[in-house]
């Protein structure tokens, strides 16, 4: 659909000029600007801290209309991450019944860094990852340190 | 009745038995778009083909097994079907639809189609709403056939770009979805006067890119609005502030339209465009004929400012709103959108309550409508010219019905010669000229001249017949002059 891609085009270029803090944007492939390779920094006051981890952003061929995807393709302990070979994010704004189409990518990405610094155990995929950072922080911390150690490190 | 709606299981309803699952798809679209069942009922029956899931008894459900039911509850869409605004088609379907629902809905469905004789299904997928205000908003501006009337909602549209900057959305992401509505209205106004029939808008409204940059830049003009006339709509909201219930449920582009989030829309779009919208309720009620409600402009009195404002209507009914017709209107998007040529008749089935002209003809449709009894020559009608997927009869034998009028006539005695009737209308009767009224009227219904019969074989029209209609006089005169 041409007007999506213009707004994915304009996005893009919003995005290259002026990333979110701790992000940097590329095209999976030049030729396809449906799918974007996103470098994440771990946040500095969080476990994931230190660690870079590569994300996936799909768009649907009607986006803006529906929602964007977001998935983790390096593997990381977090109550909003499912914990399999997808590494799907849960973000509440990328629901369909949430989503907007005034929304901006960048926006998902801020929120989504955001989610690192402070998970939301109570909207989790995860659930016992979820209790365990209700019920026992400090557990969970060094897992996801360790983690981070060992797969978020290049 | 209306294919999409045929498909519709509430999903919710097979987890009925579980008070323990949130199911976040009760508030999925789709789920405020109850089935009617052909019963009038809202049909329950688990959506098994849509789930795949055999469901273990409760107690022995793991977390897991809880999970995954919470997973494909979350995930399910209900499969609905149809075109995103369909054809104009006759409101004998909607009295067929509910022929087997209870009383309430069968006389109300009943009546309808006398009053209200086409109507246009609007997919169900949560957009029902703003769809439908959306697509009649551009009908009727094409129904008006003024040109400079839709460059004037052009320019207004355009300026109102300054509403979303004063309300913070970002131009370049709005600019796409304006762009769409903007070149809607500019073709349309350029279509004019040649195109007469729907083709061109229900293509750009059946296509999803256009139809959802429409409706996007709607919601947006409408959250804009609210959030610029704060003091209007913060008093309906209970808990939200308006900032809120933008974000919640005007911005997202899969929540269906509120009544405030209507209100907000005609508030905006419509009553500022010199137009008006009634909304009509089909619901369980008390009453004979459905409820209505009218959005038009008034003074601080509450009396209309225009009551002569081109109106559109729409069929609610709970959760989903589809678009409806008036017969008059329905003529008038048929015939060709240049200058109409009024005739007036004289009235002589109407007498006391309304002075009957001849519906508007144009001179490039050969569509002729003419009151019977009068002296008119007949001007033969072309069928072709009409759209016969369109025009079938909004008339149901069964309901029309041979009400008495109230005539300023009195009998003539027999004056010999030729008499076009044996009624002649009080002298000082004069009917004035009111442009477009409707033909209600069931001689005018009945006859050969109400097109609306061309569709239907076994159609008979009301014929004088020498025997039946004078039959005692005519006899004695008979026997008398033998």
């Amino acid at each position: 659909m041409a007007g999506g891609q213009k707004r994915i085009g304009k996005e893009l270029a919003e995005v290259t000029k002026d990333p979110p803090e701790g992000i940097t944007v590329s095209l999976v492939s030049e030729a396809d600007i449906y799918n974007w390779d996103i470098q994440l920094e771990g946040p500095e006051d969080s476990p994931y801290a230190g660690g870079t981890f590569k994300l996936l952003l799909a768009l649907p061929t009607d986006y803006p209309f529906k929602p964007p995807t977001l998935n983790f393709k390096t593997k990381v302990y977090h109550p909003n991450v499912s914990n399999d070979d997808k590494g799907s994010m849960c973000l509440g704004m990328l629901r369909s019944e949430e989503w907007k189409p005034s929304s901006k990518i960048s926006g998902v990405l801020r929120t989504a860094r955001n989610l690192l610094i402070e998970p939301n155990p109570d909207d989790a995929v995860e659930t016992q990852i979820a209790e365990q950072y209700k019920s026992s922080r400090k557990d969970f911390d060094k897992i996801a340190r360790d983690w981070t150690k060992k797969y978020a490190k290049a | 009745m209306s294919g999409q709606r045929q498909g519709f299981r509430p999903p919710g309803t097979v987890f009925a038995s579980s008070s323990t699952l949130p199911l976040a798809a009760a508030s999925r679209p789709g789920v405020g778009h109850p089935p009617f069942s052909a019963t009038g009922v809202f049909t329950s029956t688990a959506p098994q083909r849509h789930l795949n899931f055999r469901m273990p008894p409760l107690q022995t459900q793991t977390a897991e097994a809880l999970a995954t039911l919470q997973k494909l509850s979350n995930e399910y869409e209900p499969e609905i079907e149809g075109p995103l605004v369909g054809k104009r088609q006759s409101s004998q379907a909607i009295t067929a639809e509910y022929q087997n629902a209870d009383e309430i809905f069968v006389r109300k469905t009943a009546v309808l189609p006398q009053k209200y004789s086409h109507y246009r299904t609007v997919k169900g997928d949560g957009n029902c709403g703003w769809r439908a205000i959306a697509f009649s908003y551009f009908e009727t501006l094409h129904r008006i056939g003024d040109k400079g009337r839709i460059l004037e909602e052009l320019t207004r549209l355009k300026s109102l770009n300054n509403l979303l900057n004063q309300a913070g959305f970002a131009e370049h992401l709005y600019e796409d979805f304006v762009q769409e509505t903007l070149n809607l209205l500019s073709e349309i106004a350029y279509s004019l006067p040649t195109s007469s029939d729907d083709a061109g808008l229900l293509k750009a409204f059946n296509d999803p890119g256009i139809s959802s940059a429409i409706i996007t830049h709607f919601r947006l003009l409408t959250s804009a609005w609210m959030k610029t006339h704060v003091e209007a709509y913060q008093p309906f909201l209970l808990e939200d502030t308006v900032e809120q219930y933008c974000a919640s449920q005007i911005e997202p582009y899969q929540v269906e339209i509120e009544h405030i989030g209507m209100n907000a829309l005609i508030d905006a779009l419509i009553l500022p465009a010199g137009l008006a919208v009634e909304i009509l309720y089909l619901d369980r009620s008390v009453g004979v004929e459905v409820n209505s409600h009218k959005f038009e402009r008034m003074d601080a009195s509450g009396a209309p400012l225009n009551p002569d404002a081109p109106t559109f209507r729409l069929l609610y009914r709970p959760g989903h709103y589809d678009i409806l017709y008036k017969i008059e209107d329905v003529a008038a998007l048929m015939s060709s959108p240049t200058n109409l040529q009024v005739a007036y008749a004289t009235p002589v089935t109407y007498g006391t309550f309304q002075p009957v002209p001849v519906v508007p003809v144009s001179s490039d449709m050969s569509t002729y409508l003419e009151i019977p009894g009068m002296s008119t020559p007949f001007v033969p009608v072309t069928p072709s010219a009409m759209s016969p997927d369109t025009y079938t009869s909004p008339v149901s034998p069964a309901l029309s019905t041979f009400s008495t009028t109230t005539l300023p006539l009195r009998p003539v005695g027999d004056i010999g010669g030729f008499r076009p009737s044996k009624y002649e209308l009080e002298a000082e009767f004069h009917p004035s000229p009111m442009p477009n009224l409707p033909f209600q009227t069931p001689t005018f219904r009945n006859s050969h001249f109400n097109p609306a019969h061309f569709r239907n074989s076994d159609f008979q029209p009301e014929m004088w017949k020498p025997d039946t209609a004078d039959s005692g006089r005519g006899h004695k005169d008979d026997s008398s002059r033998h």
